[in-house]
This record gives structure tokens, sequence and C-alpha cells, in this order.
């Protein structure tokens, strides 16, 4: 069966009928904006993910990939955004390659719409879904419970009201590309600084008409942590134990694969992970 | 006999579910708490102690201000303060927190002019247990921690609860992100969970034994506590107020934080 | 959501309304509160925000409606289009649940499309008037909408039909609804006359929107009109008139 499985709906109910709490999930309370220019549209977002008051992510992604020129924005549920846009990106690139044309941003939007009205705001996908398609540039909001508003400047998530007072006040038509990605990226700011929901860094994507979308990642770090005063290195042995267990390089061929790298160290790591020295 | 509790409406215990037909009655009551964020450390040395709280003062996802201190002098000469040699810091409902906050300084107050001389600390924490107690049915809403030296000249530090329970300890982290820094303070403070490298197999592993620390030390970890907690609660930013008792006074130093 | 379909209670028209899924956060064609999913606002109770109405004239009808979109307090959108085009001349007028009208003039907009193209005949208003009602009689316990349909066909003219939220249907010589209707009751009865002429039409309208906007304060920003005739459909835009001489003016 495709979609979503109920089978522990009853089991849920019952728990919560009787006091037990719904599991918390993830909420990008967040700011997420969206500024048409004379050639394109910019979307921007901020990157603190929050479970309740903890910061869950301090630097996530919210601008989610749609089809090379068209793009979306979260806000929400942070799972419900993410699966939302992946499932509307596969149907989009399917529905492109079946007309044999480049997808539409209303395409999108209607897709995107019709499917969190069936779900009648059970899915919490707010987004801000941009674009740039044979038809012209478009910028559209699409809220949970399916509906959507065309305007030439939007804001959405918890910090809203402080990014959409930067737009009211500093907006102007006809603004070029600079303009359009530092009222954006003013707007962002507003609701990191303003908004408990909402910080760290700015993200921010461009699109236009007759380039290449820019997916600039971090295009401001208004919030770096400052330094450590002091060294949080234990001494070796620090950590007590009752017992060890020595596996060597042998054993463990037994449970995984084991390459030893002859190059630099560097080439071994991914993503580096950010640790005292 | 009559049984004190009323028996519970013969509510039926069972995983079906009744549809209720009309909604549900709404009550409409008044509610005269409100959760103002923001985090407080306490920490004693040998010669000193140190009470530390952020500045932001928030209700829900909005900031009300960035500079709202937690961190007050106590039975001060003057409205600076000077003079004082108690310290307290009060986190929870910033309101209730203000209003005991002026109570114990006027008790501290009327206690030198009564008695003619200044109100120990250990005194004063005993008192401010009971102002909190004497409100047990309509709380403080605050987790309040009192700072001085005892007479000896040690650091003293009380940490409440909001109906009067306290306890003298060397470190007391309150507040948003209290469940954040106490862990931290009880490894690096009271060197919980860190043994001595080679001083024994298994269960004869020696703990690290803790002794107070000095004050350049403390203060670094009350700003990394701090820079910290940022990283992590939204509730907790702005500014870092930090207060020094000694027996020369009391100092105070504010450090900036993350203001996002 | 867990317990959903278990709150809500029958109105006193025996309508079945359940406030707490409605204001469970969808952004209403005006109202209601989407911002609680982030604990900012309490919401109002009204169950349909915004002002609209359309009326028949000499020549055929117009629509006309406020631009404002509520999230509670919020303003999400001021400048809503909320008179919606399903069929060349035939349009409507949108209040309630935002999401909830425009599926189902999406839906209906998708089927008078197909009856034109397969009956080689563009359908009547009278056509767009029943396929709302269907949808909306058949689906009211999950739906908050309230519509006016207003259209020209050759045949029968122009038309006006109201959908209030029982699903039930009126074909009116003008109607009005949402939340700012209310005030305005007393004053398009009052000034209402038959066979206008176009620009009679409009100013009565615009005068009648205009007040509304006034008193209600969930009506807002700019005033939108469509006029459907035989030569097709014309928009009009008014920009909000400033010029109030009522009790308590301070200009």
């Amino acid at each position: 069966m495709p979609g979503f499985d109920f089978s522990n709906y009853n089991r849920n109910a019952a728990l919560h009928a009787r006091g037990v709490p719904l599991p918390k999930a993830t909420s990008t309370g967040t700011t997420i904006v969206g500024c048409i220019y004379d050639n394109g549209v910019v979307i921007a977002a901020d990157t603190r993910a929050t479970s309740g008051p903890i910061v869950a992510d301090k630097n996530c992604e919210k601008l989610h990939y749609i089809s090379p020129k068209i793009w979306c924005a979260g806000a929400g549920t942070a799972a419900d955004t993410e699966f939302t846009t992946a499932l509307i990106s596969s149907n989009v690139e399917l529905h492109s390659l079946s007309t044999g044309r480049d997808p539409r941003v209303i395409t999108c939007m209607t897709m995107l719409k019709q499917h969190l009205f069936r779900y009648q705001g059970h899915i919490g996908a707010y987004l801000v879904v941009a674009g740039a398609d044979p038809t012209g540039v478009s910028l559209f909001t699409v809220h949970a419970h399916g509906s959507t508003d065309k305007l030439p400047y939007v804001t959405m998530g918890s910090g809203s009201l402080a990014a959409m007072s930067v737009f009211e006040t500093m907006w102007r038509p006809n603004l070029d590309r600079e303009g359009a990605v530092a009222l954006c990226s003013e707007a962002i700011k507003a609701g990191i600084f303003n908004d408990l929901g909402s910080g760290s860094n700015v993200d921010v994507c461009v699109i236009s008409k007759d380039k290449p979308t820019e997916l600039l990642r971090n295009y401001m770090r208004p919030n770096e942590r400052g330094h450590k005063e002091r060294n949080y290195r234990f001494p070796k042995g620090t950590t007590a134990w009752l017992n060890q267990k020595i596996i060597s390089k042998e054993d463990m061929k037994n449970y995984v694969t084991i390459e030893n790298l002859s190059g630099s160290d560097e080439l071994a790591t991914g993503e580096k992970m950010e640790v005292d020295s | 006999m009559t049984s004190l509790m009323g028996h519970p409406s013969g509510q039926t215990v069972g995983y079906s579910f009744s549809q209720p037909t009309a909604a549900p009655v709404k009550e409409h009551s008044f509610y005269p708490y409100t959760d103002n964020g923001g985090s407080t450390l306490g920490i004693t040395g040998s010669d000193f102690a140190i009470l530390a709280g952020d500045t932001r003062s928030t209700s829900g996802y909005s900031i009300n201000s960035r500079m709202v201190p937690k961190v007050f002098k106590i039975g001060g000469d003057d409205e600076t303060g000077k003079g004082a040699h108690i310290l307290l810091s009060v986190v929870g409902f910033a309101a209730d927190g203000n209003a005991l906050k002026e109570r114990l300084d006027a008790v501290v107050k009327m206690y030198k002019y009564q008695h003619g001389k200044s109100m120990s600390v250990t005194a004063c924490a005993q008192r401010l247990s009971t102002i909190l107690y004497g409100k047990r049915f309509f709380p403080y809403y605050v987790h309040v921690i009192l700072a001085g030296l005892d007479e000896e000249g040690k650091g003293a530090l009380y940490s409440y609860d909001p109906v009067g329970s306290y306890e003298r300890e060397e470190c007391r982290a309150a507040g948003a992100a209290s469940s954040l820094i106490m862990p931290f303070l009880d490894n690096q403070v009271k060197f919980k969970n860190q043994y001595v490298p080679g001083s024994g197999e298994g269960h004869a592993l020696q703990p690290k034994k803790a002794e107070p620390l000095p004050r350049e030390t403390v203060e670094q970890l009350v700003r990394d506590a701090f820079t910290s907690a940022v990283e992590r609660h939204i509730e907790v930013g702005d500014n870092l107020q930090m207060m020094i008792i000694t027996r020369d006074g009391i100092e105070e130093i504010f450090h900036p934080l993350k203001k996002d | 959501m867990i317990g959903h379909g278990t709150t809500g209670m029958l109105g006193e028209d025996g309508i079945h309304v359940d406030m707490n899924h409605l204001k469970s956060g969808e952004v209403k064609n005006l109202d209601v509160s989407e911002r609680r999913l982030f604990g900012l606002l309490s919401h109002s109770q009204q169950p349909l925000t915004s002002t609209s109405m359309a009326i028949n004239f000499k020549d055929g009808v117009i629509l006309g409606a406020d631009s404002r979109t509520t999230t509670g307090a919020y303003i999400a959108n001021r400048v809503t289009d909320k008179l919606t085009q399903v069929h060349d001349t035939i349009w409507c007028c949108r209040s309630g649940s935002a999401a909830d009208t425009q599926a189902v003039a999406d839906i209906v907009s998708y089927h008078l499309n197909m009856y034109g193209v397969t009956n080689n005949e563009s359908p009547t208003t009278q056509v767009a008037a029943s396929l709302f009602q269907e949808l909306c009689y058949e689906n009211k316990n999950q739906l908050s909408a309230g519509i006016i349909i207003a259209g020209y066909d050759p045949r029968h003219g122009g038309q006006v039909y109201s959908i209030p939220l029982g699903g039930s249907l009126h074909k009116q010589s003008f109607a009005i609804g949402g939340s700012g209707s209310t005030y305005i009751y007393g004053y398009t009865d009052a000034h209402w006359r038959e066979n206008m002429t176009e620009q009679e039409g409009i100013d009565f309208v615009r005068s009648a929107l205009q007040e509304a906007i006034k008193w209600d304060g969930s009506s807002g920003g700019v005033i939108r009109l469509v006029v459907l005739t035989k030569r097709g459909a014309v928009r009009h835009l008014y920009l909000p008139d400033n010029g109030y001489t009522g009790p308590g003016a301070t200009n």
C-alpha cells in the first residue's frame, strides 16, 4: 500500500486519550521569505531548527530543490517540509519528462496545494514556492491547509512578522538582483534577531530567467560562536571502566570492511565535525 | 463514612471512545503567571561567590528586552546597592522575581535598622525560605539563588525551590537552560565522573577530588557555560551579567552574548 | 490529529460546525489562526471574515470584494483576489476558509471547462451554481465556505446565486456575504434598485463595500470589482478611501 501507514492510529489515539502526549516533532520555527526582482526571484531562510525551546540544528537547510529553476523554502514541521517537497520534486520531474517541457511553477504549486489540502492541515508544511519557467517568474506561498497566495514579496514562519516589517518598509518595485538579495537577507536577519524560533545563518537562493540557479548557502553568518575560554580535553584514563575487550583489526573484518588510506587523512573525512582542539 | 475525595464520576477505564455530542465546556480562567525565560548560575570559591545570569527577557517566541538583569544586590545603602553583602538571582516569572527581590531587600534593611548590624547570609537564607513558604498556595513562580560570604569568609550559596525548600551548595544552575548547564557544573566544579588516571583498576579507581576553584577559573567556567547555553537554548542570550562577591565588596561585570 | 471529529456541536440552525477543527490553524479568507502553530496569537470567533457581494444590473452582473486575508490578528495578504474566475463570464466571490474555497473553485473550474469542451457550448451560470452547491452541500461537515456565484450567459443574461455555510442555493437579485456583510444589510436594502446602469451599479457595490470595510475589522485593503456583460469580464480596482466623515472622525 502506498502512502502513509496508519496501523498505529488506534493505539496512539487510545494512549493520547489517556493523557500520553504526542511525540514532539522537530519544527523549523522559522523565518522564510521570497521576493521577485526584475529578472528573477530570490528566496531566503534562516538555519535554526528547534524542538521546543532547544536548538535541534544550528545550521539546517530550509531551501529545498524542486527542479533546477523551481525552489521551495519550508517552515513548519521539518519532516513534512522535507518529504512533501521531495515528493512533489519527483512528480514534477516525471511530469516534465512525460510532457517534454520544462516544469512550471504553477504546476508545482498546484500539486503542493492539492496534496496538502487532501491531508486537511495534518501535514504541517508551510512553503514559499519560487521559480522561473517559460511563462515568466513566479512567487507563491502555500499554507498547510492548502491555501495559496501570489504576491511580489512574501514571508512565512514564526519570524514572518519581523521579516514582513522589513519588506513593508523597504520594498520598492523593479528591484535588481542585488537589491532583492539584500532585502531578503535583511528580512531574514530581522527574523533571526527578533524571533526566538529563528537563528544562526542566512541561506539565499537566486533563480533568474536566463542564468543557472545560485544556491548561496550561509550567505551571511552573523552568529559565529566565540572561542571557549577553557580547554575541555580530558587526560586519557579519566573515564572509569569495569572491563575491556580488545578487538583486533582481523576480528573487525568479520563485521565491517576496512580500507587503509594511503593518501592524506583529509580524504577520509566527509563533513568535518567541530571539536575542541 | 464519608470519603474526602469524591468518587471520580463513574469514568470507565478502557480504550474505547465516547463521542461527545457537544463541545467541551470552555473554562475561562485568569492565569497570572508567565515564564520569562533566561538562565542563572552560581558557584562558590574559598573566599568568593559568583552569581551570573543572562539579561534576556522573553515571552513566547518574542524578546521583551535584551537588558533585564536577573542578579541583584540585597540590603545596600542606596539604590545603587552600595554596601550590600548579599546577592540574589531570580529566574522564572520576572514580575514575581522583582517583587521578591524588593521584599527581601526591605527585610534585610529593616534588620539592620532594628538590630544595628548587618544580617548574616545564613540568617538571610533562612528568612528568604520563610518568605517563599509564606506564599505556599500562591507561590512566587521563581527559582532563586542567594549568595554571599559566610561567618568564616567562605563563599556561601543557597538555592531554593519556588515554595522555600533550600539547601547550601557549591554550585547551582537555574532557569531555562539549567538542565544544560548543571551537568557541566557537576563535571567541571565537583569533578563528577572524572577519575584519576591509573589510580586503580575497576572499582578501585579513585575519583578526582573536588576542591574550591580559583576565581579566574570559575569566571571562565561561567562564561563558557553561558556561551554554550546560548548555542542550544533559544531563551538564553543577549548579555551575561556576573556579580562577584569578595571581602572587598561586590563587583559587577557585563559580557556580550549572541543575540539570535 | 487525534480526536479529530469528536468535538464540535450542532449550531442553532442544525448545522454541524466543529469550531475546534475550524480554528485549528486554517488561513481564513479572512481569518482564523494559523499563528497558533507558533503560539503567537489567539483567534477570533468569527466563522466567516471578509466582505463580498454581487449584484444584477441592466446589462449583466457586478461582483465585488475586499482584499484582506487574515490569520488571527495578522494580515497574511492585504491585496488578495477573492474574485475567482471559473469560466469565461462566470465568477465567484470566496469567503470563509481560503483553502476550502480555493479547492472548491478549482474543482468547479475544472468541470466547467470540461463542460465547455465536451458540449461545445459555454455552461450557464445555473450549471456553475449547481456544481458549487453539490460540493458545498455534500461536504458541508468538512467545509467552511460561503460562496457567491455571479455570471452572464446570453440566454439568461446576468444571474446571481448565493451558497451560505450549509450548502443551500439561493438565486437572488443581489447577494452579500462574509463577516462584513452584517454591517451593510440596512445600507444595501435602502439603496437597492432594480435595473441600475453600469455606473450606478459600480457606485452601489463600491459604496456598500466601503461601508463594510469601515466597520468590519476583518475586512480591508483594496476593493476589487468585476463587471460581467455580453462584452465579457472587466476588472476594476479601487484603492482605500480615507474620507471617513462619520462619528468620531479625526480629520
